[in-house]
This record gives C-alpha cells, structure tokens and sequence, in this order.
C-alpha cells in the first residue's frame, strides 16, 4: 500500500462510467448491492461525451441546415447562415445534460462516485490514482469487479494525434471552427458518418480508404445508396490508399498516401482525420496483478455472464469481445450486475441492433440472407422500397429500402437490414420481433400507422409471404 | 388471471387417475388448500387441493372421466395474478402434440430455438434447458407454460409417454360411459364478443373455419379471453370428434332380458384385475396345503393380548405368522424372491417387508410392513393395524403399498379353510390363512381336538420347486406350533 492510501470497501467497483459501466452501477445499486464507479474522465464515456451523443447532435444540425438549404424541390428557397460556434455550444449542452443526468442517476441509485484511473493492485483490490497536481491515490477492496474501461481510437503509425492537424473522432467533433478542406482517413461508419457532418458544413472531403469499398461489413446494397449521395455531397473517395505520412506545408498539410504497389499519392489538406477503428482499453488496467491477459484483439474473454476467467472479474462493453456499440455494452452491465447479485441473467441475446447515422442512415439486425442460408436456414426475403411509401416520398427522402429475412418453413423472423430515412428508428420494430420469435405473419398482421415509414417494415413481411400491397411480390 | 390446474401426481409413478366427484362447480369460490376433486388412481382415492385462492372458471372433465397426469382438469380464475399463458393444452391432445412436435422439428435449423427473452430468462431461472423443451407456440416457439411444464419434472414427462401409448384406452373411457348425448370432452362454443389472440393464431382459426369467438380461452389477458393457436387446433379437432361421436351415442344399447346392472371396471377393480390376470397368466402356480396345531400359540396369544392391550395395541395372530413366515425365509430365502424374466435373474431379497392382503369396500389392498425381521411382535401389530385400518379408509399412501417381498392372505378371517391364493406379482410366493379352529388332531393313536390354522403356500413353480415349499411350510409349522422358538429370532 502506498503511503497516504485511503482504503475502502465495496461489494461491487465498476472500472469506467460508459454506457457500459454506469448502467452496471445503477443496476447492481438498484439490486441493493453496494457499488463503487471509478472513472477517470467524464461520466458517461466516449458515448455521452465524444462519441454517439455529440456526433449526432452535430449530425442532425448539420442535416437541418442542409436540408433547408437544399428543398426547392418543395418550393422553400432557403440559404441558412450556420454559426458552427454556436453548434457546437448547443451540442456541448445536450451532452452536458445528459452526462448531468448519469451522474445524478449514479447517486440515486447509491453508487459512490470515485473520480480517478483505476488498476488492479491484486486480484480483490484496485488502486485509484487521482488525477490532477495532487496525485493522490486510494485503495479500494472489492468481492466483484466489473471492467468497462472501454476503448479508444486506434493511432496509424506515422499520424499521432496532435488535436491541431491530425485528429480522432473526438476532436474533429469537438471543432468550433472548420477549415476548408480535410481529409478522412478512413470509410467505416465513424469516418462516413462524420465526413458528412463535414460535407454538410461545406469543408471540402477526401476519405482515403486502404480497401475498395466504404462501410465494410455491410452489404453492398445498403453501403451503395450512402456513397452515392456523399459523393452529391462533394466527398470525393480515394480507395486502396493507406495513409502513409504527413507534413506541413504552408498554412496547411501534405497527406501522403501509398497504394498496394508503394504509389504514392499526395492530397493537400488544411487537416487529416483518422477514424479507422478503436481499440480496446486495457493497458492502464495492471490486469496481471489478477491473472488476466487480453486475447490477440486486445479484448479480455468473458463468458454468457459476462464473467472473465477469474470468478469475480467480469468485463463488459469494448473491452469484452463483441461488437463496439453502446447498447450491447449496456446490455452486458445490466447482466453482469444481474449475476453478482445472484439473479438468473445471461447473454443470451438473439441479435444486436446497429445502425449508421450517414445520409441515408443503415440500420441491421440479426441474419443477412446470406448467412441465414449458411446457418442452414432456407431462408425467405421480402423488400420494401422506400420510393413506394407515402411517407418517405413526403418526406422528400425516397432512397433505400427494408430488407426482411425469415426462415421459409415457419415463417421466423431471423434478420433485417435497412438503408433510408429513420433506419435506425425503424429497426427496433424487427429487433423486437427477432426476440420475441415473431413471425412474418405476425409482423405482417400487425396494423401499421399510416402514413409512416414503419409501413415499410409490414411490407417486406409481405412482400415475404408473396402478398405485398404496394410492391410487386416475388 | 387465469391459473390452469393440471391432475398432479397423486402418487409415485401414477400414470392416470379417475376423477371420483366434483367438490366444487364452475363459478365456485375457492381457497387454497380447499379439496376440488376426488380423484382415484390405482389403489387410493385422494382429495386434490385448490393450489390458489380464487374461483373455478372451468372444469375441464366430468366426473367417471379417467384423466392422464399432467392434463388440465380444472381451470381456476385468480384475481390481481399475472397473466401465464397457456399450460400445454396441448397434452390433452396427442395428436395435437405430435404435430407440433415434428413442425418444430423442421422449424430448427442449427439448433436455434426460438423463444422470447422473458421465456429464456425462466428457463434459466428454472434451471430448464431451453433447447430440450418442445415448443408449443407458432410455429414451435417454446411458451412460458412449456418452460414451466418442462420444469414441473421428467415425471410428467414420463407419464405423457405412457399415456401416449395407450391413447386408445383413455378415449374409450372417456367416451363409454356416457349415456348422456355427444361431446363430454368436445368443447361448447364459448361465443365471446371480442378474443385476443395474436395474428397468426387468427389466420390458423380462419384456416381451419373455426370463429376465434367461439374457441375456448383457458387464459385471459388485461381482463380480455386470449386464445392460443393450440386452443383453436383443439377446438377445430373437438369440434369434428364430437359429430363422429355423435350417433354412436344415439343408438340404443341392447340389454339382457331381466335386465341388468353395470358397475364401471375402473379405477381399483380394474388394477386388481390386470394384476391377478398377469400373475396368474405368467407364473404358474402351485398350491401347498397343511394345517398347524397351534394350541400353545393360542394360549401364548391370549396371555400377550392383555399386555398388548395395556400398550393400546390389539394383538392378533398375524404379527406372530408374519414373524414365523419372516423366521422361515431367512431360511428358504428363495420364497423372498422375484423372477425378473428379461433380464434372467432371479433377485432373492434382503429386505422382508411382507404384504398383507386387506379387504376393502372398494376392493382388495395390500399394505406392506416393511423390515418384519428388525420389529418387535408389538410393533409389528401396531403397523397392521395401522396400514389395515388406513387401507380401509383409502386413506393409504402408494408408497405404503410398495416395496413388498412376500405376501400374506387372511381369508379365514371370514370363514373357510383352504384357498389357492394368486401370487402378489411379481413376488413369487404367498401364504394364505384359514380361520383358526378346533379341528380334530389325530396324534399318538388319539384323535382329540385342537386349535389349528390350515396354509394354503401358492408359489410360482418356475422358481420354487414343491419340495422348497413343502419344506417351507414345515419349518412355519414349527414356529407356529412351538411359538417359544420366536424368541429365538
């Protein structure tokens, strides 16, 4: 122990106050054990601070300037003057809100609060190092250990982020100023998703993508109609390049970028982002001092109660295997919290829902068609255009579809993939028919509010079962 | 709420039981704990308990109706519970089962089971392994009812596959003794107003021509009739049964000129039917005869009745035959024994529980003292008197009726010397009791008149051979005859 360690006891420390973290806390404080959540940064981690949270408030401000700017299709001749200030300020509000909001659910629930990083000092205790010119630290002993450290953004050799010409997600997030012009290292969801952001903004974009396509790991059909209309937006794409290195020159930079062969090309920016991929977090967490050690994805294993190899470690959220999204990590807090207050939780979950916020937005969940049919399901496929739905059309967005996959014989829905207006919205509807082992019948019987988007889901259950209304059948 | 209550299993290993009577009627209140049925199954008659407090929504069969464990038999309506969906209807329809059995069976690619998370959390909950339990929703998908039902046991289980394969016989109980026109068990049109049921169960009901409305709700949902798709599968079967059943019950049954009485074959008659038929069809029987002067016995037995008495226990002469039956087996240990065909062995006991067949108003009964050879003559008559008395009162447990090695018969309580008693199957021996009586005696050239009790030993000769018996019989005699030997054993 460290001279001047205060000690304490707890039944349950969190590591990490994400959507992961903080949702394990309340939900194990609301189980009546008693919780400690360390966090070093901010409550409500990347999500709430610098990631999901910010980048849509940013999202949906940009696309209402857009938007006015771009309806004379409906007869409105608009040029709206866009104070990114003020943006930005209002964005920082809503978060400020809501990470308010975290905090005062935490205390609520009867979660004590320990500002600090957070390591293991032995496998039933950590020590909490204080930030700031104190240094101070603390012990805290513990019976279970929950571990949301998350993760953060993965740094391309050659491109540290040095927050005034190469940035992460975060920082470009957290401009109050735009340059002119930028390049995008990277086409997955969070380089799409804020080159639009910046498109709409008027900067200049250039996505530098190593492989041929963006959006990897989502069909083409849903990846299509996204490029298509960033590249209306101005974005210009620059695929099988990899950022190589970068130097000033003049007011801005010189990116250079190499193809397979060692081609290299140069853009001339005012500032690069690179957003290809995040890592999880586990290097600050002395995980040898329990027994523990990430596999080859940095990620600490855990089982269908979240629980890791040592009995009462559990890890949740980015650090744990699993995809990266917000949702799944608090689904596996609320389990893990479940578990050590003896409850009958598992991760037993059906599918995890994930949606891209881009222009149109993509939404999936559960079983492509493809891999239905590799899982050896025979399956059946209904789509619906949104060029067919009233509401779609009336809300000027006609692009994309919903894609509805079932299992032929009984009619179970097993996935669903969307790309248009509200895809994120609408895919709730079909995660909860995957669930609840709903069939296409049942979707399909089920009375839709007219007009809406959510129309479009009934449609494809019965474009499926060979009975669509406003569609051709199969 | 709706709280279906299904035939539980009165007894170890009991497959089916009569419904005697209905306690209560439709629309009753009822409270925990308060009997709702009579029902009897092989030798007892139990009374089922209300396992909630609320009312009787719909009993599910009439009285005389042999039901399988595990059926739905009553269905209760508890105020302020939880809606539970729908117990597996479905067991009361094999036919029903199977067929949805071999959709799901289809329906499961890569083993995937499709339940809703509430259903998976009991089934964790329960310690139930989902992708075990059959489902009985659309298309296969496992309910909360197949959770729980699947919970209740492997027993239920059991007893489903033992039903299964007499499917004929329970129909034809339910249908037999009915002289009242059609549809005992077909269900009436329930002709609600409005039914909550979920889309595809709605397409299944149109499909089959069946109105939703008129399908029995055995749940209720928010106060509202929800109908299941098994219900509406159900109904539809119910519904063409019961006009198959129709004429054959119209037509009139011929009698007997003079008329005649019938008596249901069922419950109690009918097991003590099939068991006598199957010992006396399998083992062959043969049957010893001799008879014990047992004057010092008597004498014996009257001075210990008073003693006995003080004890507040009634001491007959059966503990001290049990006891010289137990005393002579340990010596012939292969009249404690039981032929196990298949498996060609014979298992020759350790354990002397002994069998006493009781005369009941409802038929024969055998009670079982278990461990004769470790209890004193004291405790032994107090357990006879005990299991008698209980056996009479079908107050009798089936465990108290288990476990027997060999059996004893007292006809000559009611009279009569000699009988050839049937073999308590699968024992392989069993001694029969005349009345105890003076009898002439001839000894040492003299005829004079004795206390005696004839035996009559049946054994099962493809184990015991005569000489066994014969030598059996002597060595009871002897410790009959000489009771003083007793304190030997």
């Amino acid at each position: 122990m460290v001279v001047g360690d205060v000690s304490t006891g707890t039944e349950v420390a969190v590591v990490g106050a994400g959507p992961g973290g903080y949702v394990a806390a309340i939900r194990a404080g609301q189980l009546g054990l008693d919780v400690t959540l360390v966090e070093k940064d901010a409550y409500g981690g990347t999500c709430l601070n610098y990631g999901c949270i910010p980048s849509k408030a940013m999202i949906t401000a940009t696309d209402v300037a857009h938007s006015a700017g771009n309806a004379e299709e409906m007869g409105v001749y608009a040029d709206p003057e866009v104070d990114v200030g003020e943006m930005v300020a209002w964005k920082d509000e809503v978060v400020e809100q809501l990470t308010g909001g975290v905090e005062q659910l935490c205390k609520a629930n009867g979660v004590n609060l320990i500002e600090g990083r957070a390591e293991f000092a032995g496998n039933d205790k950590l020590r909490v190092v204080h930030g700031g010119d104190g240094q101070g630290s603390e012990t805290i002993t513990y019976e279970h250990c929950i571990v949301a450290t998350g993760s953060k953004p993965i740094e391309v050799p050659g491109f540290e982020f040095d927050g005034e010409h190469v940035l992460n997600s975060r920082q470009a997030l957290a401009m109050d100023d735009y340059p002119e012009s930028m390049v995008v290292v990277g086409a997955g969801y969070i380089g799409m998703e804020i080159s639009t952001v910046l498109a709409k903004l008027g900067v200049d974009v250039t996505v530098v993508e190593m492989l041929d396509e963006a959006l990897v790991g989502y069909e083409d059909d849903l990846a299509r109609p996204v490029t298509q209309h960033a590249e209306e937006l101005g974005i210009d794409f620059e695929f099988g390049l990899a950022a190589d290195s970068w130097a000033e020159s003049g007011d801005g930079i010189v990116v250079t970028a190499a193809d397979e062969d060692g081609e290299t090309t140069d853009f001339e920016t005012d500032k690069v982002l690179v957003a290809v991929g995040r890592q999880p977090v586990t290097d600050t967490l002395n995980l040898d001092a329990v027994g523990l050690e990430p596999n080859e994805d940095g990620r600490i294993e855990t089982d269908d109660q979240a629980r890791t190899d040592v009995e009462n470690v559990f890890a949740i959220g980015d650090v744990a295997p699993g995809p990266m999204l917000a949702h799944k990590a608090s689904k596996e807090g609320e389990v893990a919290a479940e578990v050590i207050a003896g409850e009958p939780a598992a991760l037993d979950y059906q599918a995890v829902p994930a949606a891209v916020f881009t222009d149109p937005e993509i939404a999936t969940v559960g079983l492509t068609a493809d891999a239905a049919e590799a899982q050896g399901f025979e399956p059946a496929v209904g789509k619906f255009p949104f060029s067919a739905s009233g509401r779609a059309l009336t809300t000027g967005e006609g692009e994309g579809f919903v894609r509805v996959v079932a299992d032929e014989d009984s009619g179970f829905i097993l996935g669903a993939q969307i790309v248009g207006p509200e895809a994120s919205e609408l895919i709730a509807e079909l995660a909860l028919a995957i669930e609840l082992g709903a069939t296409l019948e049942d979707v399909a019987a089920t009375i839709h509010t007219h007009p809406t988007l959510a129309e479009a889901v009934k449609e494809a259950s019965e474009h499926a079962l060979g009975h669509a209304i406003h569609t051709l059948n199969r | 709420m709706a709280r279906e209550f299904k035939l539980p299993d009165v007894g170890e290993g009991v497959a089916e039981g009569e419904i005697v009577s209905w306690l209560v009627s439709e629309g009753d209140a009822v409270t925990e704990d308060q009997p709702v049925a009579e029902v009897e199954t092989d030798k007892a008659v139990v009374e089922v308990p209300s396992p909630v407090n609320g009312t009787v929504q719909k009993i599910h069969f009439e009285a005389g109706t042999v039901v399988p464990v595990g059926d739905v038999i009553v269905t209760f309506d508890v105020e302020g519970e939880a809606a539970e969906p729908a117990d597996a209807e479905a067991e009361t329809e094999p036919e029903a089962e199977a067929e949805s059995e071999s959709k799901s069976a289809t329906s499961r690619a890569e083993s995937r089971t499709f339940a809703p998370p509430s259903v998976r959390r009991l089934a964790r909950e329960l310690g139930v392994d989902l992708d075990a339990v059959e489902g009985t929703g659309p298309s296969g998908r496992v309910t909360e009812g197949d959770v729980r039902a699947a919970a209740e046991g492997e027993e239920p289980a059991a007893a489903e596959a033992e039903t299964a394969t007499e499917p004929a016989e329970t129909t034809q109980t339910t249908a037999a003794p009915s002289t009242q026109p059609a549809a005992t068990g077909s269900q009436e049109a329930a002709g609600r107003d409005r039914t909550l049921a979920a889309p595809a169960t709605r397409g299944l009901a149109r499909e089959l021509g069946v109105d939703i409305d008129d399908v029995p709700a055995v749940e209720q949902r928010d106060g509202e009739a929800f109908v299941t798709a098994e219900a509406v599968q159900q109904y539809a079967e119910g519904g063409q049964a019961a006009q198959a059943e129709a004429p054959a019950a119209g037509a009139p049954r011929q009698y007997a000129e003079g008329g005649e009485t019938t008596e249901p074959y069922r419950g109690i008659r009918r097991t003590i039917g099939k068991q006598m038929a199957e010992s006396k069809y399998t083992a062959p029987h043969v049957t010893h005869h001799d008879t014990a002067p047992i004057d010092a016995l008597v004498e014996t037995r009257a001075r210990l009745k008073e003693r006995a008495t003080e004890k507040d226990v009634k001491l007959t002469y059966m503990p001290f035959v049990m006891k010289a039956i137990v005393a002579a087996l340990k010596e012939f240990p292969i009249l404690n024994s039981e032929l196990r065909e298949e498996e060609e062995e014979i298992a020759i006991k350790q354990d002397y529980n002994v069998g006493i067949a009781v005369a009941t108003d409802a038929g024969l009964m055998v009670p079982v003292v278990k461990h004769v050879d470790q209890k004193s003559i004291l405790q032994v008559a107090s357990e006879v008197n005990e299991l008698a008395q209980k056996a009479r009162d079908r107050s009798i447990s089936r465990e108290e009726m288990q476990g027997g090695t060999f059996t004893v018969t007292n006809f000559g309580a009611i009279g009569g010397e000699y009988a050839t008693p049937i073999i308590n199957y699968p024992e392989t021996a069993i001694m029969g009791l005349g009345a105890i009586d003076e009898r002439p005696v001839a000894e040492d050239g003299e005829v004079r008149a004795a206390m005696t009790l004839p035996l009559s030993l049946s054994i099962d000769h493809r184990v015991i051979d005569g000489a066994e018996a014969a030598a059996f019989t002597n060595q009871v005699m002897e410790y009959l005859t000489d009771p003083e030997l007793l304190l030997l054993e």
